[in-house]
Protein backbone atom coordinates (compact mmCIF):
# COMPACT_ATOMS: atom_id res chain seq x y z
CA UNK A 1 0.00 0.00 0.00
CA UNK A 2 1.11 3.57 -1.18
CA UNK A 3 0.48 6.37 1.46
CA UNK A 4 -2.21 8.84 -0.68
CA UNK A 5 -3.07 11.99 1.61
CA UNK A 6 -4.00 12.77 4.93
CA UNK A 7 -7.61 12.35 5.33
CA UNK A 8 -7.86 15.58 7.21
CA UNK A 9 -6.52 17.47 3.58
CA UNK A 10 -9.88 16.32 2.11
CA UNK A 11 -13.36 17.89 4.02
CA UNK A 12 -16.34 16.19 3.06
CA UNK A 13 -17.99 16.65 -0.21
CA UNK A 14 -14.02 17.76 -1.88
CA UNK A 15 -12.24 15.97 -3.99
CA UNK A 16 -8.31 16.30 -4.96
CA UNK A 17 -5.78 15.16 -7.82
CA UNK A 18 -3.01 13.11 -6.61
CA UNK A 19 0.04 12.05 -8.20
CA UNK A 20 1.19 8.25 -7.34
CA UNK A 21 4.03 6.79 -8.63
CA UNK A 22 3.40 9.09 -11.84
CA UNK A 23 -0.38 8.07 -11.95
CA UNK A 24 -2.88 11.18 -11.40
CA UNK A 25 -5.18 9.48 -8.72
CA UNK A 26 -8.52 11.33 -8.38
CA UNK A 27 -9.63 11.14 -4.42
CA UNK A 28 -13.43 11.83 -3.34
CA UNK A 29 -15.15 12.24 -0.44
CA UNK A 30 -18.31 11.47 -0.33
CA UNK A 31 -19.52 11.62 4.28
CA UNK A 32 -16.82 9.95 5.76
CA UNK A 33 -16.01 7.79 2.80
CA UNK A 34 -12.76 7.96 0.34
CA UNK A 35 -12.90 6.63 -2.79
CA UNK A 36 -9.32 6.68 -5.40
CA UNK A 37 -9.74 6.33 -9.08
CA UNK A 38 -7.88 7.10 -11.99
CA UNK A 39 -8.05 10.29 -13.14
CA UNK A 40 -8.09 9.42 -16.58
CA UNK A 41 -11.65 8.43 -18.42
CA UNK A 42 -11.12 5.15 -20.37
CA UNK A 43 -13.44 6.56 -23.28
CA UNK A 44 -11.28 9.71 -23.97
CA UNK A 45 -8.96 10.12 -20.58
CA UNK A 46 -11.28 12.85 -19.91
CA UNK A 47 -10.17 13.93 -16.02
CA UNK A 48 -12.74 12.96 -13.87
CA UNK A 49 -11.37 15.23 -11.09
CA UNK A 50 -13.47 17.67 -13.21
CA UNK A 51 -16.49 15.78 -13.61
CA UNK A 52 -19.94 15.99 -12.08
CA UNK A 53 -20.97 14.05 -8.70
CA UNK A 54 -24.36 11.83 -9.48
CA UNK A 55 -26.12 10.38 -6.40
CA UNK A 56 -27.89 6.97 -7.30
CA UNK A 57 -31.19 7.13 -8.06
CA UNK A 58 -32.08 4.55 -4.79
CA UNK A 59 -29.79 7.08 -2.82
CA UNK A 60 -27.31 4.57 -2.32
CA UNK A 61 -23.99 5.46 -3.86
CA UNK A 62 -22.75 7.99 -5.95
CA UNK A 63 -21.12 8.27 -9.55
CA UNK A 64 -18.54 10.67 -11.03
CA UNK A 65 -19.50 11.81 -15.02
CA UNK A 66 -16.74 12.83 -17.26
CA UNK A 67 -16.90 16.00 -18.10
CA UNK A 68 -15.72 15.81 -22.16
CA UNK A 69 -18.07 13.06 -22.87
CA UNK A 70 -20.63 12.19 -19.96
CA UNK A 71 -19.35 8.71 -19.32
CA UNK A 72 -20.83 7.50 -16.00
CA UNK A 73 -18.58 5.64 -13.29
CA UNK A 74 -19.56 3.99 -9.94
CA UNK A 75 -17.29 5.78 -7.47
CA UNK A 76 -16.79 2.25 -5.42
CA UNK A 77 -16.67 0.02 -8.26
CA UNK A 78 -15.67 1.78 -11.21
CA UNK A 79 -18.50 0.02 -13.30
CA UNK A 80 -19.43 2.57 -16.32
CA UNK A 81 -23.42 1.48 -16.61
CA UNK A 82 -23.33 -0.48 -19.53
CA UNK A 83 -20.50 1.42 -21.42
CA UNK A 84 -17.38 0.05 -23.35
CA UNK A 85 -15.41 0.57 -20.64
CA UNK A 86 -15.24 1.07 -16.41
CA UNK A 87 -12.87 3.68 -14.51
CA UNK A 88 -9.83 2.04 -12.52
CA UNK A 89 -10.56 2.07 -9.07
CA UNK A 90 -8.01 1.91 -5.79
CA UNK A 91 -8.19 -0.44 -3.27
CA UNK A 92 -8.09 2.61 -0.13
CA UNK A 93 -7.60 1.94 3.63
CA UNK A 94 -7.38 4.14 6.38
CA UNK A 95 -5.41 4.01 9.14
CA UNK A 96 -6.15 6.79 11.54
CA UNK A 97 -5.67 10.21 9.43
CA UNK A 98 -3.48 8.72 6.74
CA UNK A 99 -5.39 7.68 3.63
CA UNK A 100 -3.26 4.37 1.23
CA UNK A 101 -3.95 2.90 -1.72
CA UNK A 102 -3.07 -0.28 -3.35
CA UNK A 103 -1.76 0.59 -7.23
CA UNK B 1 -13.14 40.86 -37.23
CA UNK B 2 -10.12 41.79 -34.63
CA UNK B 3 -8.16 38.80 -34.82
CA UNK B 4 -6.18 38.94 -37.67
CA UNK B 5 -4.75 36.24 -39.57
CA UNK B 6 -1.30 37.24 -39.10
CA UNK B 7 -1.82 36.77 -35.36
CA UNK B 8 -3.28 33.17 -36.32
CA UNK B 9 -1.42 31.70 -39.14
CA UNK B 10 2.36 31.66 -37.30
CA UNK B 11 0.52 29.33 -34.44
CA UNK B 12 -0.66 26.95 -37.22
CA UNK B 13 2.33 26.64 -38.74
CA UNK B 14 3.48 26.22 -35.56
CA UNK B 15 0.86 23.67 -34.18
CA UNK B 16 1.16 21.97 -37.31
CA UNK B 17 5.01 21.29 -36.61
CA UNK B 18 4.29 19.87 -33.36
CA UNK B 19 1.39 17.62 -34.64
CA UNK B 20 4.20 16.14 -37.64
CA UNK B 21 6.71 16.12 -34.59
CA UNK B 22 4.22 14.03 -33.00
CA UNK B 23 3.61 11.68 -36.23
CA UNK B 24 4.65 7.98 -34.28
CA UNK B 25 2.01 8.96 -31.73
CA UNK B 26 -1.35 9.04 -34.29
CA UNK B 27 -0.17 7.51 -37.70
CA UNK B 28 -1.12 4.36 -38.84
CA UNK B 29 1.56 3.65 -40.74
CA UNK B 30 3.80 3.09 -37.55
CA UNK B 31 1.10 0.73 -35.71
CA UNK B 32 -1.90 0.35 -34.00
CA UNK B 33 -3.71 3.26 -33.10
CA UNK B 34 -6.73 4.91 -31.40
CA UNK B 35 -8.95 5.87 -34.47
CA UNK B 36 -10.26 9.01 -32.95
CA UNK B 37 -7.34 10.27 -32.91
CA UNK B 38 -6.56 9.05 -36.12
CA UNK B 39 -9.34 10.63 -37.42
CA UNK B 40 -8.68 14.29 -36.26
CA UNK B 41 -4.85 14.06 -37.43
CA UNK B 42 -6.18 13.29 -41.09
CA UNK B 43 -8.31 16.03 -40.70
CA UNK B 44 -6.03 18.38 -39.95
CA UNK B 45 -3.34 17.24 -42.80
CA UNK B 46 -7.23 18.08 -45.08
CA UNK B 47 -7.83 21.70 -43.94
CA UNK B 48 -4.07 22.20 -43.93
CA UNK B 49 -3.80 21.08 -47.34
CA UNK B 50 -1.49 18.57 -47.30
CA UNK B 51 -3.63 15.55 -47.81
CA UNK B 52 -1.84 14.61 -51.36
CA UNK B 53 1.55 14.35 -49.36
CA UNK B 54 -0.42 11.40 -46.94
CA UNK B 55 -1.41 8.95 -49.36
CA UNK B 56 -0.30 6.23 -47.04
CA UNK B 57 -2.05 7.68 -44.21
CA UNK B 58 -5.67 6.96 -45.30
CA UNK B 59 -4.03 3.90 -47.25
CA UNK B 60 -3.46 2.30 -43.82
CA UNK B 61 -6.89 3.52 -42.71
CA UNK B 62 -8.28 1.12 -45.50
CA UNK B 63 -6.22 -1.63 -44.81
CA UNK B 64 -7.47 -1.53 -41.02
CA UNK B 65 -11.36 -1.71 -42.13
CA UNK B 66 -13.33 -4.47 -41.09
CA UNK B 67 -15.28 -6.82 -43.36
CA UNK B 68 -18.48 -5.41 -42.39
CA UNK B 69 -17.16 -1.84 -43.79
CA UNK B 70 -16.64 -0.30 -40.10
CA UNK B 71 -13.73 0.05 -37.78
CA UNK B 72 -13.57 -0.45 -33.93
CA UNK B 73 -12.05 2.40 -31.21
CA UNK B 74 -8.42 0.88 -31.86
CA UNK B 75 -7.22 0.18 -35.54
CA UNK B 76 -6.27 -3.80 -33.83
CA UNK B 77 -10.16 -3.60 -32.55
CA UNK B 78 -12.16 -6.44 -34.42
CA UNK B 79 -15.49 -5.43 -33.86
CA UNK B 80 -17.32 -2.04 -35.05
CA UNK B 81 -18.57 0.98 -34.02
CA UNK B 82 -20.07 3.52 -35.42
CA UNK B 83 -19.47 6.87 -34.04
CA UNK B 84 -15.79 6.06 -34.96
CA UNK B 85 -16.63 4.25 -38.79
CA UNK B 86 -18.43 7.59 -39.75
CA UNK B 87 -15.60 9.66 -38.90
CA UNK B 88 -13.02 7.53 -40.60
CA UNK B 89 -16.06 7.25 -43.51
CA UNK B 90 -15.40 11.17 -43.49
CA UNK B 91 -11.93 11.35 -43.63
CA UNK B 92 -11.60 8.96 -46.10
CA UNK B 93 -14.59 10.43 -48.94
CA UNK B 94 -12.91 13.62 -48.39
CA UNK B 95 -9.59 13.03 -48.89
CA UNK B 96 -9.92 11.08 -51.53
CA UNK B 97 -11.08 13.67 -53.57
CA UNK B 98 -7.65 14.80 -53.58
CA UNK B 99 -6.60 11.16 -53.89
CA UNK B 100 -8.57 9.81 -56.46
CA UNK B 101 -7.25 6.14 -55.21
CA UNK B 102 -9.77 3.31 -56.25
CA UNK B 103 -8.82 1.50 -52.98
CA UNK B 104 -10.35 4.24 -51.13
CA UNK B 105 -13.50 4.65 -52.91
CA UNK B 106 -14.04 0.64 -52.56
CA UNK B 107 -13.54 1.16 -49.01
CA UNK B 108 -16.12 4.62 -48.80
CA UNK B 109 -18.52 2.20 -50.85
CA UNK B 110 -18.02 -0.61 -48.08
CA UNK B 111 -18.85 2.17 -45.17
CA UNK B 112 -22.29 2.97 -47.39
CA UNK B 113 -23.01 -0.61 -46.83
CA UNK B 114 -22.27 -0.44 -43.58
CA UNK B 115 -24.55 2.23 -42.17
CA UNK B 116 -27.13 1.10 -44.63
CA UNK B 117 -26.87 -2.18 -42.71
CA UNK B 118 -26.56 -1.17 -39.30
CA UNK B 119 -29.42 1.53 -39.00
CA UNK B 120 -32.12 0.70 -36.05
CA UNK B 121 -36.24 1.07 -37.48
CA UNK B 122 -36.25 4.24 -35.84
CA UNK B 123 -33.45 6.09 -37.78
CA UNK B 124 -30.73 6.02 -34.87
CA UNK B 125 -27.69 4.11 -35.08
CA UNK B 126 -26.06 2.86 -31.62
CA UNK B 127 -23.26 3.37 -30.48
CA UNK B 128 -22.64 2.34 -26.28
CA UNK B 129 -19.28 5.28 -25.99
CA UNK B 130 -22.09 7.80 -27.46
CA UNK B 131 -24.96 9.40 -26.92
CA UNK B 132 -27.80 8.45 -29.02
CA UNK B 133 -28.02 12.09 -30.80
CA UNK B 134 -24.21 12.04 -31.45
CA UNK B 135 -24.33 8.28 -32.88
CA UNK B 136 -26.86 9.68 -35.66
CA UNK B 137 -25.31 12.60 -36.16
CA UNK B 138 -21.70 11.40 -37.37
CA UNK B 139 -23.48 8.82 -40.14
CA UNK B 140 -26.32 11.34 -41.75
CA UNK B 141 -22.67 13.66 -41.87
CA UNK B 142 -21.00 10.85 -43.91
CA UNK B 143 -24.45 10.97 -45.79
CA UNK B 144 -24.15 14.81 -46.10
CA UNK B 145 -21.14 14.62 -47.62
CA UNK B 146 -21.81 11.48 -49.99
CA UNK B 147 -24.66 13.31 -51.17
CA UNK B 148 -22.84 16.37 -51.71
CA UNK B 149 -19.25 15.47 -53.50
CA UNK B 150 -19.42 11.73 -53.98
CA UNK B 151 -22.77 10.55 -55.49
CA UNK B 152 -20.40 9.26 -58.51
CA UNK B 153 -19.08 6.69 -55.74
CA UNK B 154 -23.02 4.63 -55.64
CA UNK B 155 -25.28 3.01 -58.38
CA UNK B 156 -28.85 4.81 -58.20
CA UNK B 157 -30.47 2.15 -55.87
CA UNK B 158 -27.65 2.84 -53.58
CA UNK B 159 -28.58 6.20 -53.14
CA UNK B 160 -31.97 6.29 -52.84
CA UNK B 161 -31.53 3.71 -50.35
CA UNK B 162 -28.73 6.86 -48.92
CA UNK B 163 -31.51 9.28 -49.03
CA UNK B 164 -34.40 7.27 -47.26
CA UNK B 165 -32.08 6.45 -44.46
CA UNK B 166 -30.58 9.82 -44.05
CA UNK B 167 -34.36 11.35 -43.99
CA UNK B 168 -35.11 8.85 -41.16
CA UNK B 169 -31.68 9.46 -39.23
CA UNK B 170 -32.59 13.57 -39.94
CA UNK B 171 -35.92 12.91 -38.59
CA UNK B 172 -34.53 11.06 -35.73
CA UNK B 173 -32.98 14.15 -34.39
CA UNK B 174 -35.23 17.36 -35.20
CA UNK B 175 -38.17 15.95 -33.44
CA UNK B 176 -35.89 15.77 -30.08
CA UNK B 177 -34.89 19.47 -30.61
CA UNK B 178 -35.66 21.16 -27.02
CA UNK B 179 -37.90 24.21 -27.03
CA UNK B 180 -34.93 26.50 -26.10
CA UNK B 181 -32.80 25.24 -29.34
CA UNK B 182 -30.88 22.53 -27.58
CA UNK B 183 -30.80 19.16 -27.73
CA UNK B 184 -30.23 17.31 -24.32
CA UNK B 185 -29.02 13.52 -23.48
CA UNK B 186 -29.45 13.10 -19.71
CA UNK B 187 -27.44 9.98 -19.25
CA UNK B 188 -24.37 11.73 -21.55
CA UNK B 189 -24.60 15.47 -21.86
CA UNK B 190 -27.46 17.33 -19.31
CA UNK B 191 -25.91 20.64 -20.54
CA UNK B 192 -26.89 19.80 -23.82
CA UNK B 193 -23.78 21.79 -25.36
CA UNK B 194 -21.75 20.05 -26.76
CA UNK B 195 -24.53 17.46 -28.81
CA UNK B 196 -26.24 20.70 -29.92
CA UNK B 197 -23.10 22.13 -31.47
CA UNK B 198 -22.69 18.54 -32.59
CA UNK B 199 -25.37 18.18 -34.47
CA UNK B 200 -26.21 21.67 -36.07
CA UNK B 201 -22.59 21.65 -37.60
CA UNK B 202 -22.00 18.20 -38.36
CA UNK B 203 -25.23 17.05 -40.10
CA UNK B 204 -28.19 19.02 -39.96
CA UNK B 205 -27.37 22.52 -41.60
CA UNK B 206 -26.05 20.81 -44.66
CA UNK B 207 -29.62 20.24 -45.56
CA UNK B 208 -29.60 23.84 -46.61
CA UNK B 209 -26.61 23.01 -49.03
CA UNK B 210 -27.74 19.88 -50.38
CA UNK B 211 -31.33 20.07 -51.68
CA UNK B 212 -33.15 22.03 -48.82
CA UNK B 213 -35.41 19.11 -48.30
CA UNK B 214 -36.34 19.17 -44.85
CA UNK B 215 -36.50 22.99 -44.04
CA UNK B 216 -33.87 23.20 -41.14
CA UNK B 217 -33.29 26.79 -41.07
CA UNK B 218 -35.18 27.80 -37.96
CA UNK B 219 -34.22 24.61 -36.36
CA UNK B 220 -30.37 25.99 -36.86
CA UNK B 221 -30.99 29.28 -35.58
CA UNK B 222 -32.66 28.09 -32.43
CA UNK B 223 -29.85 26.00 -32.39
CA UNK B 224 -26.91 28.80 -32.56
CA UNK B 225 -29.28 30.74 -30.56
CA UNK B 226 -29.21 28.68 -27.73
CA UNK B 227 -25.11 27.74 -27.95
CA UNK B 228 -25.19 31.71 -27.51
CA UNK B 229 -26.72 32.14 -24.84
CA UNK B 230 -24.67 29.99 -22.67
CA UNK B 231 -21.50 31.14 -23.75
CA UNK B 232 -19.73 32.22 -20.41
CA UNK B 233 -18.29 35.82 -19.62
CA UNK B 234 -14.68 34.29 -20.21
CA UNK B 235 -15.35 33.22 -23.50
CA UNK B 236 -16.12 29.63 -22.73
CA UNK B 237 -18.40 26.66 -22.61
CA UNK B 238 -19.32 24.37 -20.12
CA UNK B 239 -17.11 25.22 -17.06
CA UNK B 240 -13.87 25.97 -19.20
CA UNK B 241 -14.23 22.98 -21.50
CA UNK B 242 -11.30 22.98 -24.42
CA UNK B 243 -13.57 20.42 -26.42
CA UNK B 244 -16.45 22.10 -26.44
CA UNK B 245 -15.29 25.87 -26.98
CA UNK B 246 -13.63 24.41 -29.92
CA UNK B 247 -16.94 22.56 -30.94
CA UNK B 248 -19.33 25.91 -29.99
CA UNK B 249 -16.63 28.18 -31.62
CA UNK B 250 -16.76 25.90 -35.23
CA UNK B 251 -20.70 25.09 -35.09
CA UNK B 252 -21.03 28.79 -34.67
CA UNK B 253 -19.05 29.76 -37.70
CA UNK B 254 -20.19 27.38 -40.33
CA UNK B 255 -24.08 27.57 -39.27
CA UNK B 256 -23.85 31.58 -38.91
CA UNK B 257 -22.05 31.55 -42.19
CA UNK B 258 -24.66 29.61 -44.06
CA UNK B 259 -28.06 31.35 -42.63
CA UNK B 260 -26.29 34.95 -43.07
CA UNK B 261 -26.44 35.33 -39.22
CA UNK B 262 -22.80 36.39 -39.23
CA UNK B 263 -23.24 40.01 -37.91
CA UNK B 264 -24.94 38.11 -34.47
CA UNK B 265 -22.88 35.69 -33.92
CA UNK B 266 -19.00 37.27 -35.01
CA UNK B 267 -18.21 38.38 -31.61
CA UNK B 268 -19.16 35.32 -29.94
CA UNK B 269 -16.62 33.31 -31.90
CA UNK B 270 -13.81 35.92 -31.82
CA UNK B 271 -14.65 35.63 -27.75
CA UNK B 272 -14.14 31.73 -28.18
CA UNK B 273 -11.29 31.97 -30.40
CA UNK B 274 -9.43 34.62 -27.47
CA UNK B 275 -9.77 32.70 -24.87
CA UNK B 276 -8.61 29.35 -26.95
CA UNK B 277 -5.76 30.97 -27.59
CA UNK B 278 -5.34 32.03 -24.79
CA UNK B 279 -5.43 28.66 -22.59
CA UNK B 280 -3.09 27.07 -25.49
CA UNK B 281 -0.06 24.95 -23.65
CA UNK B 282 3.80 25.64 -25.11
CA UNK B 283 2.66 22.91 -27.78
CA UNK B 284 -0.92 22.55 -28.48
CA UNK B 285 -3.92 22.22 -26.13
CA UNK B 286 -5.13 20.73 -23.29
CA UNK B 287 -8.53 19.20 -22.55
CA UNK B 288 -8.97 21.96 -19.56
CA UNK B 289 -6.64 24.79 -18.80
CA UNK B 290 -4.06 24.14 -16.82
CA UNK B 291 -3.40 20.38 -17.58
CA UNK B 292 -0.83 18.40 -20.01
CA UNK B 293 -1.44 18.74 -23.85
CA UNK B 294 -3.73 16.49 -25.39
CA UNK B 295 -2.80 15.62 -28.90
CA UNK B 296 -6.40 15.45 -30.25
CA UNK B 297 -7.04 18.48 -28.21
CA UNK B 298 -4.58 19.83 -30.39
CA UNK B 299 -5.73 18.87 -33.92
CA UNK B 300 -9.07 20.26 -32.57
CA UNK B 301 -7.37 22.95 -31.64
CA UNK B 302 -5.46 23.52 -35.24
CA UNK B 303 -8.65 22.83 -36.56
CA UNK B 304 -10.34 25.36 -35.09
CA UNK B 305 -7.71 27.81 -36.43
CA UNK B 306 -7.75 26.58 -40.05
CA UNK B 307 -11.48 26.79 -39.96
CA UNK B 308 -11.51 30.49 -38.51
CA UNK B 309 -9.12 31.04 -41.62
CA UNK B 310 -11.67 29.84 -44.00
CA UNK B 311 -14.53 32.04 -42.32
CA UNK B 312 -12.19 35.06 -42.43
CA UNK B 313 -12.25 34.78 -46.18
CA UNK B 314 -15.22 36.69 -47.91
CA UNK B 315 -16.99 33.55 -49.16
CA UNK B 316 -19.27 31.31 -47.64
CA UNK B 317 -17.90 28.33 -49.59
CA UNK B 318 -14.56 28.58 -48.51
CA UNK B 319 -15.87 27.25 -44.62
CA UNK B 320 -18.13 25.41 -46.13
CA UNK B 321 -15.72 23.03 -48.02
CA UNK B 322 -14.09 22.21 -44.87
CA UNK B 323 -17.25 20.29 -43.54
CA UNK B 324 -16.80 18.45 -46.82
CA UNK B 325 -20.41 20.15 -47.84
CA UNK B 326 -18.92 21.53 -51.27
CA UNK B 327 -16.20 20.46 -53.06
Amino acid sequence: MTFLAKASEIRVGERKLIKVHGVDVAVFRVGDQFYALNNACPHRQGPLIRGTMVESENGKGCSIRCPMHGWKFDLATGDSHGRPGNATVYALTQCGDELHIDI
Amino acid sequence: MSIRMDQIQPIIDREYDYLMSEHPHWSLTKGDQDLELVAHALRVLLHHKTTPQHLSEYLALVDCQHADGGWGKMSSDTGSAAWVTAFSALMLIRGNLLLKHPGIAQSVRKCVRYFLETQKEDGRWADPSWADLDAVSHPISFFDVLMAVGSHLIDGPTMQAVKASWRQGMRFMLERQAEDGGWYDPEFHPTGVEITAHLIQDSIVADLVVGNELNVTTCCRKGVRKLLSVQAADGSWDSENVDHTMDCTRSIMLVSSILGIRAECDRAIERGLEWILKHKCEHGWPDFPGMDTNLERTCDGLDTLLKYRAYSQPVTTAIVKLWGYAA
